[in-house]
């Protein structure tokens, strides 16, 4: 799946660590999101939707 | 890909390894605390229960051990977790490989092997397993 997180993240100019601490999670985490690695669960992807102030599905395209 | 600036870990991940090994280090200090002086004076002391409670107490830092062991796992994300499951079973089928492979050698002759050196075969599958993985991911 993939996902716009690295640049809703660069608009904010927020590193990964900073990222991780506010989703409650580890900077690998935030990485391995990032590069298509691994899809979050749902209530990681709300949480994450919540942070950016989006829909699930303007961030986490199939 | 991270850049050179950023930070390895993020804080929330700092605090939780600091917690685990003070932890983990605080219950290996009361398992070898009361393990010299279970072998020390235990097998001396006449046979009964206070001779068997003398020589199983050291089982009190070991489930200390299990319990920062526990504690830790539930401190892990999501991600994290998948991550040690994985690692876990490749460690677990490595050490399977090892184990029986060795087992049919001592059959062939080879001198034979304490049941200790399973758990020395399993964490360094473990640890090799587990740094070559995080190797490949910081990449």
């Amino acid at each position: 799946m993939n996902n716009t997180i690295r640049e809703l993240r660069a608009e904010r100019g927020w590193s990964q660590a900073y990222l991780a601490d506010q989703l409650a999670v580890s900077r690998q985490t935030v990485n391995a999101i990032e590069t298509g690695r691994y899809d979050p669960s749902l209530p990681l992807a709300f949480a994450i939707a919540q942070l950016f102030d989006k829909t699930i599905e303007t961030i986490f395209t199939p | 890909m991270r850049t050179r600036t950023e930070p390895k870990y993020s804080a929330g991940e700092c605090k939780a390894a600091t917690r685990y090994l003070r932890e983990l280090f605080g219950s290996i200090a009361i398992y070898i605390a009361l393990l010299v002086p279970s072998v020390t004076y235990g097998p001396a002391m006449e046979a009964g229960p206070l001779k068997t409670l003398a020589l199983i107490c050291p089982i009190v830092g070991f489930l200390l051990m299990i319990w920062a062991v526990a504690r830790q796992v539930g401190r892990m994300d999501e991600y994290q977790r998948v991550v040690m499951l994985e690692t876990f079973a490749l460690a677990a089928a490595v050490t399977a490989a090892v184990t029986f492979t060795y087992g049919f050698m001592e059959n062939a002759g080879y001198p034979r092997m304490t049941m200790f050196a399973v758990w020395g075969v399993m964490g360094s599958a473990w640890l090799v397993i587990g740094l070559f993985r995080r190797w490949k991911m910081d990449r």
